[in-house]
């Protein structure tokens, strides 16, 4: 009786996995619904994927507004979810630690997945220390580095749907173009913080490519994903960082716990050095949907407006195109 | 004697500091300026980490030796896995309704409630059905635990979710303790310190004889419930300390580990309270000294190597004193079978004017015992070392004063026993002297008066007995 | 049984019905225990006995019935009863020396949150003395034999100065030694005028140390002076004819009515 159930069950799965499988392969241009069904890990990809792909897809974002993609772990809604796109799109290198294996699970019944950061030169990947042999996945701080991206999704989806792949070129250009701009807006402000306080504090090593493309030095309690807990030495050596280097500002993040910062803060004010939390930063997750700072730039421009203004820097209060607005936070 | 203890002690400490040392060659070990840092808690968060942890350490082993000694290890693992869904639903609560559910206290109100429920519902589920203990608290605990880790998913996916941190909570997060979580460990310390000094009495029979306890008008189960009250407050603030899944370490291992060295309560909570106090106090320096390593689990770790240390050291029921307590003994048993045999021998062909002055050989020796040739002579040469024995001539020896007052002894004794089982155990004499051996060295001076009193012979009180069976070598009674 | 005046008994029940779960382990017990005796509660393993005075105690729940302490309940008359529970019923291996467990049974009139004094150490000597383990008192209780413990126990009823004694098999697997000292102190109790209940399963002693009884099994069989109680046909009826002492038993109760 066991056995039976047994085959019975693989033959079911065998024949929903197929049927999910099956369909993308054999359904022509010409029969195809649109919108067709898009599902992206983060909001960052998800805004991209919706940018490039316009009126033609349905993008849909799995992990919301202050969700650590570090920690998350798949429901079995996400997991039906998945199972129903057409498409799929993640960061890739290791970021969405416990998701990895149900996208695997999923691309193996057939359903394309993407990995947007395929596209970017290994060279141009950063190796935390400590953390050999394993990229720092928090590709998105560096705006250029981001925009790298964009050929995996214009690529994946021209692929997918030839229809209307000069549509996805256009996008594609437009928000490249958009991209750079906001690039320069950032590269600008914050080289009006003036240079020894260019220093950013986090609670997670988030900012390593912010670090190399804006030149400021960055430095968390915690390491690069959020699961490693911080040690005494390492609030220690923190506490004295800022007190070496006279730091006046820390920043707390929206999917991070700021325990470990209100220690640094306390340590730091026992050795006479005032620190304040200069605000809050947008690292793994962005803002509310349908806010500005639900968007990828907004969330950039965010970041760069507040940084720069708590360390002394010089940055319109209302940020790069005038739409940051503080009841929207 | 040979001070053995003291040369393992110092042996370690050799092997320790080859370790440093070579550690030291390959840049794993700080240095001294680093280590005189820590030590003298130069940094404000290593101070309130230390005080943090430390003050757990010492409450923990306090309120978990009443929970060892009460048989209830296990309820303080069920109650820490129970606090999770009360963290979960306080934080849910918090930030719906009060826009609190981050702070520290309201989230540990929660994991206090839940965590009673969980004790509650054992105690319900023992009292309410035929389940066993051990099948209640396996029950409750995976049940809350499964239900708080739901709860954390549930929150992860709120907005605010993840800046709450509650992950911490599972695997503790010491590091980032600050000053107002420090004033709230200490307060629960001291109202758990001031708990068990005022209940010490009540605990102490309640944790030794309940029934008595209950009998004599205590009330048991209240006693029971506020015990269990205060170990949920000293799990509470653990939590931030090791995290719930290491709670339970630190309040069963201190103390488990003074038992080693001591059989008294009083000591055992002391003993406790500073084990548990030098593995915060130890955990935190390791923390602070070596980058990426969560001050909960080395916690624990040194806890696990002070246990293991009293294991083998303890000076009350250690391996080691028990291994030497045994060696002791039996090495006194074979000396005073040596005495027994001489004294018999002397006893039979002696001149019987004084014990001091006949002269013996060992093959005079031999035939009483089924000796080995090296037992013999190891325990001839050991008593003669000993001062119990003499050598004036080689190879012909004589008791000394000390051995003749030992021989005696051991001998009346063994002789009040072999009558005392005649007498009253009707057992053949001639298997008598057999049974009589194992005895004769651990007799009680209350037996011994027992027994004289029951042998009640005048006689028997001031000297020694004849040997109520037929002596080796000689036929025995002539000389009486 | 005449028992119209309760008050001057120190233990009485009343149709005492006592069940585990759905097993009834107890029917209906009803007895009296006169002041001033020693009394014996006999009776086959699982007979209920000593779940008969650990009911009288509260310790475990009763379906119905009534106890009564010199007329009174045992929440009332508590301070005058002593409970020595079994010896097996604790875990010897606890960090207490034996004086420590004899004051146990003055904590009571030591009150709530008041450490023990130097009266009370002394008063736990005394009757650690009376059981002839005066040299004994700072052993940690593992290191004492099986009877010595038994005797510590006793020591800390002693030690309550009350009037009724409730014992539950202190003669359980003790040495000759242990039991001539439990002798002593009955008898001492006795010409005190106290009265003492006593689990016991020792047919052939029971003569010797007891001079009231109460057979036993789950129903009362009989009660009254010892000898009236340990008849043939009593214990034939309390055993059925199973117990492999009852032959023994029967034979020397022939015997002693032939001497006569």
């Amino acid at each position: 009786m066991k056995r039976i159930q047994g085959i019975l069950f693989v033959v079911t799965l065998m024949v929903l996995l197929g049927c999910g499988g099956s369909s993308p392969e054999t359904v022509t241009s010409a029969e195809r619904t649109y919108p067709y069904k898009v599902i992206c890990s983060i909001a960052m990809v998800a805004d991209m994927v919706s940018q490039v792909a316009g009126e033609h897809a349905d993008v849909v974002g799995l992990m919301g507004e202050g969700v650590d993609p570090h920690l998350y772990k798949p429901t079995r809604d996400d997991v039906n979810m998945l199972l129903q796109a057409d498409m799929i799109f993640y960061v890739g290198l290791m970021l969405e630690g416990r998701m990895a294996d149900s996208f695997m699970k999923v691309s193996r019944s057939g359903i394309r997945v993407f990995p947007v950061t395929e596209s970017i030169d290994e060279t141009f990947l950063l190796e935390p220390e400590g953390f050999e042999g394993h990229w720092d996945p928090h590709v998105w701080t560096d705006v250029a580095a981001w925009s790298q991206c964009i050929a995996v999704v214009e690529q994946a989806l021209s692929e997918y749907d030839p229809a209307n792949a000069a549509d996805y070129a256009a996008n594609a250009a437009a928000y490249r173009a958009q991209l750079a701009e906001v690039h320069e807006y950032v590269q600008k402000v914050v080289s009006t913080i003036p240079e020894n306080q260019r220093y950013l504090i986090t609670a997670h090593d988030a900012f390593g490519y912010f670090e190399r493309a804006y030149g400021v030095q960055v430095k968390a309690a915690q390491g690069m994903s959020t699961e490693s807990e911080a040690g005494v030495a390492d609030i220690n050596e923190l506490v004295d960082f800022m007190v070496a280097n006279k730091i006046p500002a820390l920043f707390v993040e929206t999917s991070v716990g700021d325990q470990n910062l209100k220690a640094v803060l306390e340590g730091a004010a026992s050795k006479g050095q005032t620190v304040k939390i200069g605000g809050e930063l947008f690292s793994d997750a962005m803002g509310a949907p349908g806010t500005y700072r639900g968007t990828y730039i907004g969330m950039v421009d965010h970041n760069a407006t507040t940084i720069t203004n708590a360390l002394g820097g010089e940055a319109p209060e209302s940020g790069f195109q005038g739409k940051l607005t503080k009841e929207e936070h | 004697m040979i001070p053995w203890r003291l040369i393992i002690f110092c042996l370690g400490f050799w092997f320790l500091g080859l370790g440093f040392a070579h550690a030291a060659e390959s840049h794993l070990l700080p240095s001294s300026a680093d280590i005189w840092r820590v030590v003298s808690l130069q940094d404000y968060n290593t101070r309130i980490v230390f005080i943090g942890t430390a003050l757990f350490g010492a409450v923990g082993g306090m309120v978990g030796t009443f929970l060892l000694l009460r048989k209830r290890s296990l309820m303080s693992d069920t109650i820490s896995h129970a606090t999770l869904p009360g963290i979960g639903i306080a934080f849910i609560v918090g930030e719906l309704f009060l826009g609190y559910g981050k702070s520290l206290p309201w989230l540990m109100f929660g994991a206090a409630v839940t965590g009673l429920a969980g004790m509650g519902m054992v105690l319900a589920i023992r009292k309410l059905s035929k389940i066993k203990d051990d099948a209640a608290l396996a029950i409750v605990l995976s049940v809350f635990f499964g239900f708080g880790i739901a709860l954390v998913t549930m929150v992860q996916q709120m907005p605010t979710g993840n800046a709450a941190g509650l992950e911490g909570f599972i695997y503790g997060k010491a590091a980032s303790m600050t000053v107002s979580d420090g004033w709230l460990i200490f307060s629960a310390a001291l109202v758990a310190g001031l708990v068990c000094y005022f209940f010490y009495k009540e605990f102490k029979v309640l944790c030794f004889d309940a029934s008595f306890a209950a009998s004599q008008g205590w009330p048991v189960l209240l006693l029971d419930v506020a015990l269990l009250v205060l170990i949920t407050v000293v799990t509470v603030i653990g939590l931030q300390a090791v995290g719930l899944l290491l709670v339970v370490a630190m309040m069963i291992i201190p103390p488990a580990a003074a038992r080693f060295w001591t059989e008294r309560l009083d000591r055992t909570l002391l003993i406790a309270m500073g084990i548990g106090f030098i593995s915060g106090l130890l955990g935190v320096f390791i923390s602070a000294l070596y980058p990426r390593l969560p001050a909960g689990a080395i916690i624990v770790l040194v806890a696990a190597a002070l246990f293991f240390l009293s294991m083998v050291l303890g000076g009350a029921r250690g391996m080691w004193f028990r291994y030497h307590e045994h060696h002791e003994l039996s090495r006194r048993v074979r000396r005073q079978h040596l005495l027994r045999s001489i004294y018999e021998w002397l006893e039979v062909h002696g001149k019987r004017t004084d014990l001091l002055d006949d002269e013996f050989t060992l093959d005079d020796i031999r035939q009483y015992r089924t000796w080995t040739p090296g037992e013999l002579e190891g325990g001839l040469q050991r008593a003669l070392q000993h001062g119990f024995l003499g050598e004036d001539h080689p190879g012909r020896y004589h008791l000394t004063g000390k051995g003749a007052r030992d021989a005696l002894r051991v001998v009346r004794n063994h002789r009040l026993w072999e009558l005392f089982l005649i007498q009253y155990a009707d057992i053949a004499p001639g298997r008598v002297d057999r049974d009589a051996d194992a005895v004769e060295h651990i007799l009680e001076p209350d037996i011994l008066q027992e027994l004289e009193e029951l042998l009640e012979d005048e006689d028997t009180r001031k000297r020694i007995p004849l040997s109520p069976h037929r002596l080796n070598g000689a036929v025995h009674g002539g000389a009486a | 049984m005449s028992s119209s005046d309760t008050t001057d008994h120190p233990l009485t029940i009343r149709d005492l019905n006592v069940a585990y779960r759905r097993k009834v382990v107890l029917w209906d017990a009803t007895a009296d225990f006169p002041a001033g005796k020693l009394a014996a509660i006999v009776g086959p393993n699982g007979a209920g006995k000593s779940t008969l005075i650990k009911a009288a105690m509260d310790l475990i729940p009763s379906v119905s019935g009534s106890v009564s302490f010199w007329g009174k309940t045992y929440q009332n008359m508590r301070h005058r009863v002593a409970y020595v529970p079994q010896r097996e019923s604790v875990d010897w291996d606890f960090p207490v020396n034996a004086r420590e467990v004899v004051a146990m049974g003055l904590y009571r009139k030591v009150g709530w949150f008041r450490p023990v004094r130097k009266a009370q150490r002394e008063q736990a000597q005394a009757a650690l003395e009376r059981v002839g383990l005066g040299d004994f008192g700072d052993r940690q209780i593992s290191q004492l034999s099986g009877g010595q413990q038994q005797r510590v126990f006793l020591a800390r009823a002693l030690v309550q100065q009350a009037d009724l004694y409730l014992m539950d098999e202190p003669f359980a697997s003790v040495d000759a030694a242990t039991e001539q000292a439990i002798v002593q102190v009955l008898h001492d109790l006795k010409e005190q005028g106290k009265s003492v209940v006593c689990v016991h399963h020792d047919l052939d002693t029971i003569r010797d140390f007891f001079d009231h009884a109460l057979l036993l099994n789950m129903r009362v069989v009989a009660q009254g002076d010892i000898d009236t109680v340990m008849t043939r046909e009593n214990l034939a009826i309390a055993y059925g004819g199973k117990h492999h002492l009852l032959d023994r038993v029967a034979r020397e109760i022939r015997e002693e009515e032939l001497q006569r």
